[in-house]
């Protein structure tokens, strides 16, 4: 009965440290500087009580100033640093951040109290959940010493703008009057959570070395009694993993259990849980493997890559990876075709013109390419910087100028840039003393000066 | 307090009718019209840069004397609507019912611009003594198929306000409008007006310059006032005896000669820096690509090819051009036309 048991919870949970001393040693750094992560986090929590406790007592005295005294003699209560109440954990999944909350709070002898994206996390939602912890003290705690509590807000990305609206600025309150240490985590940067970011105190971890995984996954398979996995094979699931433990204990439990057979196990191994390739490895791929049509028509079927965007890399980088003019020639002649059978299409809604596109920008660039050349694994891809909107825009410090120079002299904006800009520019570039009297003229001030340079 | 303008071309404005350079018979005619205080509709149609909107700003000025203030108003035809305006042009699209009294809300569908730069203006009652008030539209080809829209508003509002539209392109001004408009060529600047021009500058900032370089100026500006005057400035700093080298030496820098060098450095076979030098050309003039298509061709009947390579440019141009219409990155187009001629210069 308990051996059935045990078999059906998933091994992540099963063998989930329940002391930091058991964990995989996870390497994290702040900024730029690396840190003992467990170290840093126990050190934070065990300052946070005693800071909380010096802030506590300062508060209580004046509030007992407070009343005893007339309204405006009244003094603030005082309140703990955002970034000594709550820290941040970033870092790729199924490394332990997770973890390392719950199992740091087991060393310590604490409750945790866990919110995550499967939680609705609306303002109202937040506060009924974590309210309790704002309170210094509950009732019964005058008779029990309770345990104390850390609260971990987990999968902080997952916060979603319409659903769970107004958590930022309530989580960012929270941390403000919370009694007990927050920590956060989240897997990648986001904007949406930038006033956060600023405020607290970011760990970026790092995913777990290889050697590392490799020794948990060794005792799992002694413990399980696995065997049947070779060498090669535990290797070849620790490599595709890229560090994440989670993973490799998830396909470990796959591999093992039950009875598969020898196909189902190779599905596993080549299974990519990470199957949304990058642009940029995209982009090296598309250029650097593919030879025929077939082949370019996987990697841009296999990618999640919005096609928007694709082309426009495929333009940019097009000239590092193809040299001879004549074959940059055939290249552009069908990425030029792409592109306007992609504008017909979104004009049109001539839906059934895309299967072109997608052969003409991928396959049609890279395939134009008859020799290849023998530095072509050194090239990095780059970005596609320049965009060019076809109509005429300003940006904001360009705007101010070209008022400027309206009230002087009255020209339509295009004629102000495209011709007399461009005289101010030479005027000014051949003497100081030019530059003064223009600006002094215009009264452009020192910013609007440079666009002149 | 008031100081001269440090530079030429705003210094030597034309402040009244009568001083501007040359086109005695329109100025003839507009000084008529001034004296009559009528006319009708204008239409001036004369290639970018000639003085167009100078003439006619002077003209409604003169016109309108003391009240030009109030009774005048330039609109840019090509400048797109600020946000706020779209944000007006939303907000009153829509009638509500209750200003119109019936059941169903009525949607005015006149376009955004028309409603938002040109029916406040041409609506308001005339201020002072003047017969109407004057509205110029510059660039009027850029409306496309808005000009339609101007049809019934010259007619409707004719006797409030008189137009008078300004444009490059009198192909591509629909027939209704020709026909209320009293059209006007406005040509090159003639050489002898010209000339008469340059020397007074030239006395005036004491600089020497001497017959023959003028018309070489003349030349190589195409007769653009601003133009010829910009340069004469930039000649004027490193001394003042302007000569023929001197002109051709400073001139190096104008974007028609930067797609010129573009052409050129194609022509050389150097795919990655001819794209350099597009893009930065593109940036930092802000061109759209069929600005772009457009001075290369102009350059394309300039430069020295033999015929046959001359059409097979045009060929590659119009392509360029004509996938740009459609296409969604001007950016792979240029790049498309760039690699091309690349690649024709090696076949050469």
């Amino acid at each position: 009965m308990d051996t059935q048991n045990t078999e059906k919870i998933p091994w992540v949970e099963k063998y989930r440290p329940k002391f930091t001393k058991d964990m995989a040693f996870p390497t994290a750094k702040v900024g730029r500087q690396k840190v003992d992560l467990i170290e840093d986090l126990r050190k934070f929590v065990i300052s946070f009580f005693k800071e909380k406790e010096k802030i506590n007592e300062v508060n209580r005295q004046i509030r007992a100033h407070n009343r005893t005294h007339e309204e405006k003699e009244h003094q603030d209560e005082k309140k703990l640093p955002l970034d000594k109440a709550a820290v941040l954990l970033e870092g790729p999944p199924g490394i332990g951040k997770t973890t390392i909350a719950y199992a740091l709070a087991n060393d310590l002898n604490m409750d945790v109290i866990e919110t995550n994206a499967s939680d609705t996390r609306t303002k109202g939602a937040l506060e009924a959940k974590l309210r309790e912890t704002t309170k210094s003290r509950g009732i019964m705690d005058f008779v029990v010493q309770s345990k104390k509590k850390l609260i971990l807000i987990d999968e902080i990305d997952g916060l979603y703008g319409v659903t769970d609206k107004g958590a930022v600025p309530t989580i960012l309150s929270l941390i403000e009057n919370t009694q007990f240490p927050v920590i956060m985590c989240s897997n990648e940067y986001k904007t949406s959570l930038k006033s956060l970011y600023s405020k607290i105190k970011k760990y970026e971890v790092n995913s777990l070395p290889d050697d590392e995984v490799m020794k948990i996954t060794r005792k799992i398979i002694v413990k399980e009694h696995i065997s049947g996995i070779s060498e090669k094979e535990l290797e070849l699931i620790i490599g595709k993993n890229k560090g994440d433990l989670r993973g490799v204990i998830n396909d470990l439990q796959g591999i093992s259990q039950g009875s598969l057979n020898k196909n189902n196990k190779e599905l596993i191994l080549n299974l990519n849980r990470d199957s949304k390739e990058e642009i940029f490895s995209l982009i090296k791929n598309l250029f650097q493997n593919v030879n025929t049509l077939k082949e370019a028509r996987n990697v841009t079927n296999k990618s999640d890559v919005d096609y928007n965007f694709l082309y426009k890399w495929v333009n940019e980088n097009l000239t590092s990876y193809i040299r001879l003019n004549s074959e940059i020639a055939n290249a552009y002649e069908n990425l030029s075709l792409a592109d306007e059978i992609f504008g017909r299409i979104r004009k049109n809604q001539y839906w059934s013109l895309l299967p072109y596109f997608y052969d003409l920008f991928a396959g049609g660039v890279v395939l134009s390419r008859k020799h290849r050349t023998h530095d072509e694994y050194f090239h990095r891809i780059s970005f596609p910087r320049f965009t060019s909107t076809g109509f005429f825009s300003l940006s904001a410090n360009e705007r101010l100028v070209v008022e400027k120079i309206q009230k002087k002299y009255k020209v339509s904006d295009i004629e102000v840039v495209q011709d007399f800009i461009p005289f101010l520019k030479l005027l000014s570039g051949t003497s100081r003393k030019q530059l003064k009297e223009l600006s002094d003229w215009f009264e452009f001030d020192a910013n609007e000066k440079k666009l002149l340079k | 307090m008031f100081t001269e303008s440090p530079i030429w071309r705003i210094k030597y404005l034309p402040k009244t009718l009568n001083e501007i350079c040359g086109r005695s018979d329109i100025k003839e005619r507009l000084m008529e019209f001034i004296k009559d205080k009528n006319f009708p509709h204008l239409l001036f149609v004369g290639s970018k840069g000639i003085g167009k909107t100078i003439i006619a700003d002077l003209f409604s000025k003169e016109f309108l004397g003391r009240f030009y203030d109030a009774n005048s108003k330039v609109t840019y035809a090509n400048v797109p609507l600020t946000k706020e305006e779209m944000k007006q042009a939303r907000s009153e699209a829509y009638v509500s019912t209750s200003k119109i009294g019936s059941i169903a809300g009525k949607k005015i569908t006149t376009p955004p611009f028309i409603r938002i730069k040109i029916k406040p203006f041409i609506q308001l009652k005339v201020l002072g003594d003047v017969p109407f008030k004057i509205l110029i539209v510059k660039d009027f080809d850029s409306l496309g198929s808005n000009q339609q829209a101007f049809r019934r508003l010259m007619e409707i509002y004719g006797t409030n306000c008189r137009m008078i539209l300004i444009t490059t392109k009198v192909s591509k001004i629909i027939d209704p409008i020709l026909s209320r408009c009293q059209v006007f060529f406005i040509s090159q600047v003639d050489f002898l007006s010209f000339e008469e021009l340059i020397s007074t500058i030239a006395e005036k900032e004491a600089l020497k310059i001497d017959k023959e370089t003028i018309s070489t100026l003349y030349r190589i500006t195409a007769g653009k006032l601003s133009n010829a005057i910009d340069l004469l400035q930039i000649c004027s700093i490193s001394g003042n005896d302007i000569d023929v080298d001197k002109l051709y030496e400073n001139l190096s820098n104008s974007k028609n000669d930067m797609v010129k060098s573009l052409l050129i450095m194609c022509f050389k076979g150097d795919f990655r820096k001819a794209r350099e030098l597009s893009r930065k050309i593109q940036s930092s003039y802000k061109f759209s690509s069929q600005e772009m298509f457009q001075i290369m061709l102009t350059e394309v009947a300039r430069l020295p090819f033999s015929t046959y390579s001359r059409i097979t440019l045009i060929n590659f141009i119009a392509e360029a051009d004509f996938r740009a219409i459609d296409g969604r990155d001007t950016d792979i187009q240029v790049s498309h036309l760039l690699a091309k001629i690349c690649q024709f210069s090696e076949v050469m």
